[in-house]
């Protein structure tokens, strides 16, 4: 399904959305991030800093409850959420194409309910990238396109005056024809402008890293190489590149306990740079220094992913790159381990 | 409905045994399950236990999956939630998921002699392919056990190995000289040498402190055990044990899922992160 | 204007004399126009070294970091260290040197004055280039930044696009050195020290909480703040239950019964105890490198907390952290003079 929205009929389709809560990008503390939209989405967006990942993987999650009091029977109640419709706007095509990578993870051997029970009740409404929206974009390094529709619902284009937008699964078309009326037909003319402002799209200027297909070799390669210590010397190991990625999952879980016997058992995100991610209990910890987990994160991404699911497990949003504080760069590790 | 993969079962303690005393303490429990909703596991998979308000922890499960009406589970004590296992009553109820993990591949051992080479705490992940290899003991050929500790006094399941010097070749070790110890002196590996079994048509199965564990391959393969030959069972940590969490991965591999039972031949070509 | 040929000779000067193991400094990065943290080891590499207003790390970070190695390590190396410092760094410097994490013959403080600017806040940066990408940000000579994009270059008065520690800073002259480049201006016309600070203070303290539970609710608990502050260099840390030491002596009992202060949620009352619990044992040591604040991918301005703590230890007792380094510690410090009222 294909139609046109003028951009001052955006607001009439979010409207039509009743029933369903409806975020996007929104410009506040002087960062970009989602937010629940009331009335009018403002989509001159660059990238949100936090990834669309959360909406069905959020950094808390409760997976029961629990009271148990010595010789009693204890009591669980599990808190499966029960979301209502979630509309996303605004989403980037490197935050769509995670959501596929994440579904992968959170389905294979075992389903994973929690996660389902939001990743079911989630549409995502693209927004092509006209222009990279920051320096450290490599989408098309990463084998994706500021124009693709993969793992989105919808994809809408900026022809300037209006908005071109196409549904691309059931769930998508369906979102659309309950805005029915704010939309129109896209005419041969649109078309044509969509077809051209993707190519051109593809044709802005990204950061680029040696061949994607070869580069599971080259981390092989190199795993034992000294340049994971030399990339990884003034790493401080803080959680932004894992957080702020659309498809890092790891976490950890703990009970949470708010009186005696009382409490919760709780999903919370966590991250292989931290040191303690692998501490085994003894005290031994496999990854011992930030080389290592540095490799770690780059070969997750780019080998181990690739040999367990064939693809990569990145797709080139830039913002590990651009909010690290230390100017730690997956694009120039990779470029630097292909060269080795 | 989907299964809650994260929703533990109820496990009743019904037996606490003590195994070891001292600092690195080690208990033996059977868990039931009250609720009749056990589930039935292969020899090398584990569990998920918790107690509810500190915490889960992956544990191997130590019995035979021929007994059928309770688990066991042998335990150091070594942090939060084994602590607070060795606080635990009989009748205190806990939570338990699982089985987590892949398996010995007994059933391809058929007619083939079993060495099996334990130390320490590391006897409670082989200790249900050795019951079940002895209690299946026609199937197999030479059945020898190497296992050692300490001293007399960590030496596990010492009511076990009496029985089990009938249909299987004990050899017993303590790593220091003490008066009245009637088998060898010294460490594992070098009782390995010192009875020297033949790698002919055998299978060599070790779990034990990660430096143990490097001698004994080590050893094996100076005997004449090629690598396919050697398997092992490794740990990580683990918090979710359904390869999501991320923490536990040897290269492409989540323990939790692909191992924890690998052949030498297989460790050999992941990284050495464990 | 500070020359960066300047201390680049300097810096492999100091390798090539066997006078210290390595020069950390600045180098261009990969990650756009900003300079990242670099450790030299060989005299040839020092021409890698910048100096712009896009040195934004606080550097004593990799001191510390160089420290908690060489105790972890069999062979330590404690040969010396080079350190380009702005005025900022070289008092967190100072800091590490009172509280004795290392001697003062253990570094070479190659002092770098930001003279009448600083460095930039790469978000006003950014707002003020409307969302675009600066290609290249220079000194432009007395209080102006150079400012390099696609559609060319432009000057930009200082005071718009700088760093905000930058606009308050005390002593933009870095006091502890063993070399000096650059001048050394005694004023600077930006703003007062602890402007922000007692701006935020004028509000109401319904507003004050509001305000604060606000950013503690968008923390996401990624301890970046932590991990890049030079003072933070406690190797156990009371907000992070599971990241203590652990070494093979230690007892079940010391683990089992370690007690949780602070969970992992990252939900608004556990990221304000984390907060809090950091500037309070920041308070009297704080240099005001702002760095918290800066690699914050949220925002929270986190300085406020810090900078609160810094204007009480300089209105009670005249104390400003990193100022001497050979005086004693605030806290470990007491005059008769000091205000005691709290006593009585």
């Amino acid at each position: 399904m294909e139609k046109i929205l003028a951009k001052e009929k955006l607001r009439d389709w979010v409207a039509s959305l009743q029933g369903c809560e409806v975020h996007g990008p929104a410009f506040a503390d002087a960062v970009w991030n989602y937010a629940k939209a009331e009335g009018d989405i403002d989509l001159r967006h660059t990238n949100t800093v936090g990834s669309v990942k959360a909406f069905a993987f959020p950094q808390r999650e409760v997976f029961f409850r629990f009271e148990h009091k010595r010789g009693e029977r204890p009591s669980l109640v599990p808190t499966l959420p029960e979301p209502r419709p979630t509309v996303v706007f605004g989403v980037r095509p490197c935050d769509g194409r995670g959501m596929p990578r994440n579904d992968t993870v959170f389905s294979k051997e075992f389903k994973d309910p929690y996660y389902w029970a939001r990743r079911d009740k989630l549409i995502l409404v693209g927004l092509a990238c006209i222009e990279p929206h920051s320096p450290n974009c490599f989408c098309q390094a990463a084998g994706g396109s500021p124009c693709s529709e993969e793992g989105l619902d919808i994809l809408m284009t900026d022809l300037g005056d209006r908005y071109h937008v196409r549904g691309v699964t059931a769930k998508g078309i369906e979102v659309m024809e309950r805005g029915r009326d704010a939309f129109k037909e896209a005419s041969g003319g649109d078309q044509a402008a969509v077809a051209k402002a993707h190519e051109a799209a593809c044709k802005e200027p990204q950061r680029t890293f040696g061949d994607l297909v070869a580069i599971p070799d080259a981390i092989r390669r190199n795993f034992e190489a000294p340049l994971w210590d030399e990339m990884a010397r003034h790493c401080i190991g803080c959680g932004i590149c894992t957080f702020l990625c659309p498809t890092c999952h790891c976490f950890d879980i703990n009970d949470e306990v708010s009186s005696p016997g009382k409490g919760e058992r709780v999903r919370t995100w966590d991250n292989c740079q931290f040191p303690d991610f692998t501490l085994h209990t003894s005290g031994h910890n496999p990854r011992d220094n930030l080389g290592m987990r540095l490799r770690q994160r780059v070969s997750h991404k780019f080998l181990y992913f690739v040999e367990n699911h064939q693809t990569q497990q990145c797709t080139g949003c830039g913002r590990c790159i651009s909010e690290c504080p230390v100017g730690i760069d997956i694009a120039a590790v990779l470029e630097r381990v292909s060269q080795s | 409905m989907m299964d809650n993969i994260y929703l533990p079962k109820i496990g009743r303690i019904a037996g606490i045994e003590e195994e070891t005393q001292g600092g690195r303490a080690i208990k033996t429990f059977k868990v039931e399950f009250p609720d009749g909703d056990g589930f039935e596991h292969a020899c090398g998979q584990c569990a998920m236990l918790s107690i509810f308000g500190r915490g889960e922890s992956m544990i191997s499960i130590a019995s035979s999956p021929l007994v059928k009406d309770y688990k066991q589970f042998s335990i150091m004590r070594m942090g939060r939630v084994t602590t607070a296992f060795h606080e635990a009553r009989i009748g205190d109820l806990i939570g338990i998921r699982g089985p987590y993990g892949n398996q010995f591949p007994l059933d391809d051992w058929k007619g083939r002699d079993l060495v099996f080479i334990g130390g320490g705490v590391g006897l409670a992940p082989i200790w249900p392919v050795i019951q079940t290899a002895v209690a299946r003991r026609e199937e197999f050929g030479k059945i020898t056990v190497f296992y050692g500790a300490r001293t007399s006094r960590d030496i596990m399941y010492k009511a076990d190995f009496e029985r089990l010097k009938g249909s299987a070749d004990v050899q017993l070790s303590v790593d220091a000289p003490e008066a009245g110890w009637p088998a060898y002196v010294g460490f594992v590996p070098a009782n390995l040498m010192d009875k020297a079994p033949s790698p002919d048509n055998a299978i060599a199965v070790t779990c034990g402190p990660p430096i143990m564990i490097k001698f004994v391959i080590q050893n094996l393969g100076q005997l004449g055990f090629a690598d396919e030959q050697i398997y092992t069972t490794i740990e990580n940590k683990m918090k979710c044990g359904v390869g999501k969490c991320g923490r536990c991965n040897v290269g492409k591999d989540y323990v939790c899922v692909k191992g924890p039972v690998y052949s030498w031949a297989e460790l050999k070509s992941l990284p050495q992160e464990y | 204007m500070v020359n960066p040929k300047e201390i680049r000779d300097y810096a492999a000067g100091l390798l090539e004399q066997g006078r210290v193991k390595s020069v950390i400094g600045y180098r261009r990065g990969t990650a756009g126009c900003f300079a990242e943290p670099c450790t030299l080891t060989e005299p040839g590499e020092a021409g890698s070294l910048v100096w712009d207003p896009t040195c934004l790390n606080n550097l004593a970070l990799y001191l510390v970091k160089d420290r908690k190695q060489q105790a972890a390590s069999r062979t330590p190396d404690r040969r010396p260290i080079g350190i380009v410092a702005k005025g900022c760094d070289s008092r967190a410097v100072a800091v590490l040197l009172q509280e004795n994490y290392f001697k003062r013959e253990e570094v070479v403080v190659i002092g770098v004055s930001c003279e009448g600017t600083g460095v930039v806040d790469p978000r006003k940066l950014k707002n003020s280039l409307k969302g675009r990408s600066a290609l290249k940000v220079e000194f432009g000579g007395g209080e102006s930044i150079r400012i390099t994009t696609r559609a060319g270059e432009s000057e930009l008065p200082a005071r718009e696009v700088l760093a905000d520690r930058c606009l308050e800073c005390r002593e933009a002259t870095p006091k502890l050195h063993d070399v000096l480049f650059g001048e050394s201006l005694a004023e600077r016309g930006y703003d007062a020290p602890f402007r922000a600070v007692k701006a935020a203070e004028a509000t109401s303290g319904e507003a004050r909480w509001a305000t604060w539970q606000h950013h503690f609710d968008r923390c996401l608990r990624c301890f970046a703040c932590r991990s890049v502050c030079p003072l933070c260099y406690c190797p156990e840390c009371v907000v992070d239950s599971t990241s203590f030491v652990i070494t093979p002596q230690t007892s079940a009992e010391e683990k089992a019964n370690r007690i949780r202060w602070c969970e992992r949620s990252a939900n608004t009352a556990e990221s304000a105890l984390y907060h809090l619990t950091r500037a309070i044992h920041l308070a009297g040591r704080c240099v005001d490198c702002g760095e918290c604040e800066r690699v914050c991918p949220v925002n929270i301005p986190l300085r406020l907390l810090n900078t609160k703590l810094e204007m009480e230890a300089f209105e009670q007792f005249d104390y400003q952290a990193g100022r001497d380094y050979d005086r004693p510690a605030l806290i470990s410090s007491f005059r008769d003079e000091d205000p005691n009222s709290f006593i009585r």
